[in-house]
């Protein structure tokens, strides 16, 4: 157990995403950030198996499942940030979600999962004497969902499933940005007061959803011999981040906070995707989800020369993705084991003029007899910007899974 | 493969991913540059505001307190117009030897008080005041109780009363009994004690006690040049009184378990600002902020008070504030001739209740190297500064509220390194002597002093501000 809550102090320590849209909602963990999916460049959302998990785009999914699957993800991702020349080298470690299922025959299948949906988060410092510049910028925003989901395969259209998840909203928000003292335009009798005294201004909230305990996915899926394929449908809902100003010296020493809140309307989003099997063990996959931004988003703005909206435009993420899956017959060799994926997609971010391409290869090493499965997915790609303030990121990420697997409440065959 | 093989493999490839991470860098400009693109300096812009002729809408002295415990030191006589009486509370129970000064025909007795010899010895203590010689004018008071029941459980009694509660009653003191007396004071370097000769009337009194007597006993010299500084009770060196008869000389020596201290005021100025030392006293000023606001809004172009949302400021902070004042000393009475600074606080908002927070002070060494520290008063110069940043911060924060800049002062410490930056008790050795001596910040004794302050808080201040703030649009 210590253990397990060191490498979580660890994560959070280290905790990092990318720079773009940080004011905003900051960046997306797309399908839940899964190392599997990610390894078929975020395709598979239809790919169905004994044991493949939850999917909160495709809740459905899990009713073919006939084991219990619990995985937790995590993402190291190096990147490069541009812009006029200029290039900013950073790294990011989180944690974007773990999943529970829990398939109960014929009764269905539930699980459970916490799902980083949007982070923005990065802790960066700057000392110069020489321009006088003396900052310190720290993001640390999460919008966690808890996201519990039933899935069940109808009576008698075996083939067909239908899926349900609820999203419970919930995370915190904190921008923090110190500032040494710049005395230019100070008078030298007068400089003696400014020496030493750092300011922080000051901003941090809660999120959750207005009026609503939480948002919704219903998804429909058909798994055929050859070919599968799913439907699913998000609610719209609007965000609400209570934020908190403040203008500050130390923890102790502050003003009272000035509370303005932000609401964000995030669309509804339709997902698709199908998934081919080619040949024994072989499949092709291909994704689709997008969402109809009306509105722009708010951000946490309302200092210096922020901007006080995101422009938004219509978000999608289309992937194509290839899969063999790996032996499940313990005495054959490692290597026909092994579940190889290979994937690419394109993302139009919900930010004006940010769009994402990548690819990426994967593999899920069993270990052991059974019971335990170690996902790895090694991920690179570009995100091109031409909106304000938002610099191109070159990305490397590497993205682990850790998976069990158990055939709770499984009677013998 | 082993599993084993596996899962190191995976830690070295994250180790190395991680490692190589850590070998890149990149330079400050570039983050310069990125927090440039989202709007956000890299350091924040101090500017400076000065607001003139702020006159207050009130500023009344209050007294500070009038019991003190008297355990460590106390103070006999007028000083600075305030009398200080000294309350000795003395209980015993000698039935043999009150018997034997019940038979006596003559009897006496002496009250003896120490003298604080680290004061009168004191470096700072200026040499040339002693010897100190007065006949002092006493009236001496007391309170005989005997008691009823046992006189162990009486005496008893008497220990069981809360320091407290028996101050309390102090400030409704009614004697039994009284009588005045003179007494030859005569205080040189070396003299350590005071033996003060005690009215027969108290003697024969005593005579009349029983088993167990609670003797409370006021001394009080109204009329005295100065207030004498002795040793409480709880030094070495309490206060006692001695009683003795002349037939046999036996003797007794009854020591006071504790002691007090009530000041009374006979200070008389009309339209003075009467702050006296060591005895908390307090000024409490009010400044109205519509001119500061006026100022700001001058200077930012915005509105002044922030009244959107609900209404909290928070678009600038006070890095520091200054609060300017003119002096005249002319009124003024102290002891030691030495500076004495005035302490600072404002009345300030802590979740909806208000709040005196004492201020900091920051220094401005350079200044106080060339003309010493600018909050001091019996020093050079005419005017006063005092800092008030919390309470501006708290002032412009909440400007909607229409609250004013509420601020308290009293005397503080006299001040040992008016001119030296440090604000330190530091260690140094003397150039010429070449020993190691210590220089104190502060005396740590209070000096009994008066100072009007009726100048400084009716004639205009001048306000200066240091201010940093989130607005944009500044290029």
């Amino acid at each position: 157990m210590k253990k397990i809550l060191g490498l979580i102090v660890c994560l959070v320590a280290f905790t990092q995403a990318s720079m773009i849209g940080l004011d905003a909602l900051g960046e997306e963990n797309v399908v839940g950030g899964s190392a599997a999916a990610a390894g078929r460049g975020y395709a598979g959302g239809a790919k169905t198996g004994e044991a493949e998990g939850l999917s909160v785009t495709n809740p459905a999914r899990m009713a073919f499942d006939t084991k219990v699957v619990f995985n937790l993800n995590f993402l190291l991702e190096f990147y490069t940030a541009e812009r006029h020349g200029d290039s900013y080298f950073t790294k990011n470690l989180a944690m974007p979600s773990f999943n529970l299922s829990f398939p109960m025959g014929d009764f269905g299948a539930f699980g459970v999962s916490l799902w980083q949906h949007y982070s923005s988060v990065i802790r960066e410092e700057i000392s110069d004497s020489a321009s006088a510049a003396e900052a310190k910028i720290e993001y640390n925003g999460s919008v966690y969902e808890i996201v519990p989901t039933y899935a069940v395969r109808l009576p008698y259209l075996r083939n067909i499933s239908l899926g349900a998840a609820m999203h419970v909203v919930m995370g915190s928000m904190k921008r923090s940005l110190t500032l040494g003292p710049n005395k230019d335009a100070v008078a030298e009798e007068d400089v003696w007061a400014t020496n030493n005294k750092d300011i922080t201004d000051y901003v941090d909230g809660s999120w959750e959803i207005e009026h609503h305990p939480g948002y919704y996915t219903g998804s429909i899926q058909y798994r055929g011999r050859q070919s599968s394929f799913y439907f699913s449908y998000t609610t719209g809902y609007t965000l609400l981040n209570e934020l908190e100003y403040n203008f500050r010296f130390s923890e102790v020493d502050t003003l009272v906070p000035s509370k303005i809140d932000r609401r964000i309307e995030v669309p509804a989003m339709f997902a698709t995707g199908v998934n081919y099997r080619l040949a024994k063990r072989h499949n092709v996959m291909m994704d689709l989800q997008w969402r109809v931004w009306d509105e722009d988003v708010e951000n946490i703005g309302h200092s210096y020369d922020m901007r006080s909206v995101t422009k938004t435009q219509d978000d999608f993420v289309a992937s194509i993705g290839y899969q063999r899956d790996g032996s499940g017959l313990y005495y054959d060799p490692f290597w026909d084991r092994i579940t190889y994926r290979a994937g690419a997609w394109f993302k139009n971010w919900y930010i004006e003029d940010v769009y994402e391409i990548g690819g990426s290869v994967g593999a899920n090493f069993p270990l052991g007899r059974k019971g335990i499965a170690v996902d790895l997915a090694l991920q690179g790609g570009k995100r091109i910007s031409e909106s304000k303030g938002n610099w191109e990121e070159v990305f490397l990420g590497v993205r682990l899974g850790l998976m069990g697997i158990g055939s709770w409440g499984q009677s013998r065959r | 493969m082993k599993k084993k093989n596996i899962a190191f493999l995976i830690l070295c490839g994250l180790f190395a991913a991680m490692l190589s991470a850590c070998l890149f860098d990149s330079d400050d400009t570039a983050l310069s540059s990125w927090l440039n693109d989202q709007g956000l300096p890299d350091s924040y812009k101090v500017q400076t505001v000065t607001i003139e002729d702020l006159t207050p809408v009130s500023a009344e002295a209050y007294a500070g307190k009038t019991v003190f415990s008297a355990y460590d030191r106390a103070l006999l006589g007028a000083q600075a117009g305030l009398n200080h009486d000294l309350v000795l509370d003395i209980a015993f129970r000698d039935s043999t030897f009150i018997d034997s000064l019940s038979k006596s025909d003559s009897a006496a007795a002496f009250v003896t008080l120490f003298v604080l010899n680290p004061f009168y010895s004191a470096k700072y203590f200026p040499a040339d005041s002693l010897p100190y010689e007065e006949t002092l004018d006493l009236k001496v008071e007391w309170k005989l109780d005997v008691g009823k029941g046992k006189p162990k459980a009486f005496v008893d009694s008497i220990k069981d009363i809360k320091d407290s509660a028996w101050r309390e009653e102090l400030a409704e003191w009614e004697a039994d009994n009284s009588a005045d007396t003179t007494y030859e004071l005569s205080i040189g370097a070396k003299d350590s004690l005071v033996k003060i000769p005690m009215p027969s009337a108290l003697v024969e009194d005593l005579k009349n006690a029983g088993s167990a007597t609670h003797l409370q006993l006021r001394l009080s010299a109204p009329d005295s040049k100065r207030a004498y500084r002795i040793y409480g009770t709880g030094s070495g060196l309490p206060p006692f009184i001695r009683v003795k008869t002349f037939s046999d000389t036996t003797y007794k020596n009854f020591t006071a378990f504790r002691m007090s201290e009530v000041i009374t005021y006979t200070d008389t100025c009309d339209g003075c600002l009467l702050l006296h030392g060591g005895v908390l006293d307090s000024i409490v000023v009010e400044y109205p902020t519509d001119k500061v606001l006026e100022a700001l809004s001058d200077f930012y172009g915005d509105a002044f008070p922030f009244d959107e949302g609900d209404g909290y400021d928070v678009r600038q902070a006070v890095v520091l504030a200054q609060i300017t004042f003119p002096r005249d000393d002319s009124e003024g009475i102290n002891e030691l001739g030495l500076p004495i600074q005035v302490v600072v606080g404002t009345f300030i908002d802590s979740l909806d209740t208000e709040i005196r927070k004492m201020e900091e002070y920051r220094l401005n060494r350079k200044m106080i190297v060339e003309s010493g520290h600018p909050n001091l008063v019996f020093f050079d110069g005419d005017s006063l500064s005092l800092q008030v940043t919390y309470g501006m911060r708290d002032v412009i924060n909440q400007a909607k509220s229409g609250r004013n800049l509420k601020m308290m002062v009293r005397l503080g410490y006299p001040m040992l390194q008016s001119m030296d930056s440090a604000y330190v008790d530091y260690a140094f050795k003397d150039s010429t002597t070449g020993k190691t001596d210590t220089s104190y910040v502060f005396f740590s004794h209070f000096d009994y002093a008066r100072y009007d302050f009726g100048t400084s808080f009716s004639k205009p201040a001048t306000l200066k501000l240091w201010l940093a703030t989130k607005r944009g649009g500044e290029e």
